[in-house]
């Protein structure tokens, strides 16, 4: 027996500034990518 | 303290509490108390989801840790914004669309009752344990440095959060912790001006930077890889990618703490830009409280640091015969230092002069004093050991308070113990606010009283919320007649957390494995974690690794067997 009735799937609205899921998904792996090049740049400069 | 650092501390953490219970007053049913009415916007479940991971431990031993290790830390969370994403596209969806309270819930529908309570119940003591430990943690440190005592901190601490956690429930603690988080990251970036304005004249930022890079502080990302030590070095980027990864998605995909925070989301869109919000930030609010400790490092080469920074052991070795050897040690200690002093002004010099031959002879001579100093601290330790045996002679947690008490002008010492006990408080109300939706929706209106008025159970919520609250509370009081408390209850964590992330691997992605195979599968699991534990020497944090695995291995086995034997019946 389940607590609550499963409705339909629920619609998704779109992120902002971006057209799809996807810009959002790939901005935050782009910032991590750019992150670890910025930290790897900081570590040899400062070595 | 000084009457202004007390005025700034209560009114910062009275303001917040009086707030939150203000704001979210009269929550009449289930549907708005532990799940806020589903009003939440992205900002506050992102602080939310923050505030809630980074409890008083964070700030107190985070720049402590740089001071001792560098930045390398900062690693540990690079695993964070892919499970960030990957939870976004799978799990989300998946619980809006089955309306659940809590992520266990999930479970039955995908399972069965069973395989959704033993999940539920795993959780419940490892976070139960956990969330005394969130209290007690902060408190020793608190009460050691500032002669509090232990049990009025706990006490403290415990009684606020279950007073605005009982009174407004999922959003009480949200909306909270959007100003706890404002605190604390306000309080730790004030703090950070002030190491820096604390340098010598004649030291700019730049090169107390350099002075920082020289002395091995500024390892932010190493991606050497030996196959044969590597795996004993706990902060990578390899680690930190994968195990990261797997330590993010159990935690924020399976941990009703965090769950609860973005099921409150108003939107699916709400939610996601949540977790990706905390996919943006975790690592820079990361790197800042690192680079704190760092600078707070570089002070201390210009200032003389004390031998041992835990006040509180020091003065109970002074009260044994071992006195005058600490003294002693003391003395030599503090004479390497004048001259570690000389050495680093040399440094600054000859990096001034952007010499590398120069600068080069600097770092050695610095080098030198470094590693003297180092061995007359494991000298302290060795006595600490023998005068105080109980002692814990890692002193890296108390770094930070002891600059915070002995360098901070009056008001900003009122307003940095206010990070910390926010830090506590917001980490602790989330604990509290997740134990009692687990406790009400997956077992009491599951399994004990399922036609319950809505008041009844917002009634039960409050209830179960102060009875884990009290639980906390007893929990941390006595928590110091355990030795080496937060291993134990680290290890019980681990004991359990591979499972649960297992049955939920399961639920998501392997959609053959049905009920009974993951329930079997699970216990049979825990049974291997438990032998690990009990009959091996493998390191703790493998057992993450090996009950999940062993979930997976035992379900696929499990549902091979019953699927071959439900076949022969049917033919």
């Amino acid at each position: 027996m389940k607590n609550h009735p499963v409705d339909e799937e629920p619609p998704i609205e779109k992120p902002p500034f971006f057209k799809t899921w996807n810009g959002m998904y790939w901005l935050v792996l782009g910032n991590l990518a750019f992150t670890v090049v910025l930290f790897y740049i900081i570590t040899k400069l400062y070595e | 303290m000084r009457p202004l650092d007390w005025i700034v501390l209560l009114g910062t953490l009275g303001f917040i509490v009086i707030y939150g219970i203000w704001k979210t007053r009269g929550s009449k049913d289930i549907e708005g108390y532990l799940k806020g009415d589903n009003s939440m916007k992205w900002w506050t479940i992102g602080l939310s989801i923050m505030a809630t991971q980074a409890s008083a431990i964070t700030f107190l031993s985070t720049p402590g840790q740089a001071y001792e290790d560098g930045m390398r830390f900062v690693q540990f969370y690079f695993g964070l914004p892919i499970a960030m994403v990957i939870i976004s596209i799978t799990v989300i969806p998946i619980f809006y669309r089955l309306k659940v309270y809590t992520a266990y819930e999930f479970l039955e529908n995908r399972f069965d009752l069973k395989t959704r309570s033993l999940a539920a119940v795993l959780f419940l003591i490892q976070r139960g344990l956990a969330a005394g430990i969130t209290i007690y943690a902060p408190a020793i440190i608190l009460s050691t440095m500032l002669g509090w005592s232990l049990t009025a901190t706990i006490m403290v601490i415990g009684l606020v959060v279950i007073a605005y956690t009982m009174s407004g429930g999922t959003k009480a603690v949200s909306v909270t912790q959007k100003q706890q988080m404002a605190v604390m990251m306000g309080g730790m970036i004030i703090a950070g001006f002030m190491v820096v304005r604390y340098l010598p004249d004649n030291v700019s930022f730049v090169e107390a930077v350099a002075v920082a890079g020289k002395m091995g502080k500024m390892n932010v990302v190493d991606f050497s890889w030996d196959w044969k030590t590597s795996w004993n070095d706990r902060y990578n980027f390899w680690s930190g990618i994968t195990g990261g990864l797997f330590l993010s998605l159990s935690y924020f995909g399976t941990d009703q703490s965090q769950v609860a925070r973005y099921l409150g989301g108003k939107s699916i869109a709400e939610s996601r830009l949540g977790l990706l919000f905390n996919g943006l930030l975790k690592i820079p609010m990361q790197f800042i409280i690192l680079f704190i400790g760092v600078m707070v490092f570089v002070f201390y080469q210009f200032n003389q640091p004390p031998v041992f920074f835990n006040e509180g052991t020091k003065s109970k070795v002074y009260a044994t015969a071992h006195a005058d050897e600490l003294r002693s040690l003391e003395t030599k200690y503090n004479d390497i230092f004048k001259q570690k002093q000389q050495a680093v002004h040399g440094l600054v010099d000859a990096l001034k002069t952007e010499d590398e031959a120069a600068i080069a002879a600097a770092q050695e001579q610095v080098n030198t004093y470094t590693l003297a100093g180092k061995q007359v601290r494991e000298e302290v330790k060795g006595v600490i050991q023998k005068a105080v045996p109980d002692a814990e002679t890692k002193d890296t947690d108390y770094v930070f308070i002891s600059f915070i008490m002995k360098y901070l002008p009056t008001g900003l010492v009122g307003l940095l113990l206010a990070v910390i006990l926010s830090a506590a408080m917001s980490s602790t109300a989330s604990e509290l606010n997740a134990l009692a939706s687990t406790s009400v929706i997956d077992i009491y209106k599951r399994s004990v009283q399922q036609d319950g008025s809505p008041i009844h159970y917002v009634k039960a919520s409050k209830l179960f919320t102060a009875g884990w609250g009290f639980i906390a509370i007893l929990f941390a009081t006595y928590a110091s007649l355990l030795d080496n408390l937060i291993q134990a209850v680290n290890i019980i964590g681990s004991i359990f957390y591979g499972t649960i992330l297992g049955i939920f691997l399961v639920a998501f992605y392997l959609k053959r494995i049905k009920g009974n195979a993951v329930f079997y599968g699970a216990i049979l699991a825990e049974a291997v974690v438990l032998y690990c534990y009990f009959f091996t020497d493998i390191a703790f944090l493998w057992f993450n690794v090996i009950g999940c695995v062993a979930v997976v291995i035992f379900g696929f086995i499990l549902q091979a067997l019953i699927g071959k034997k439900e076949k022969e019946l049917v033919a």
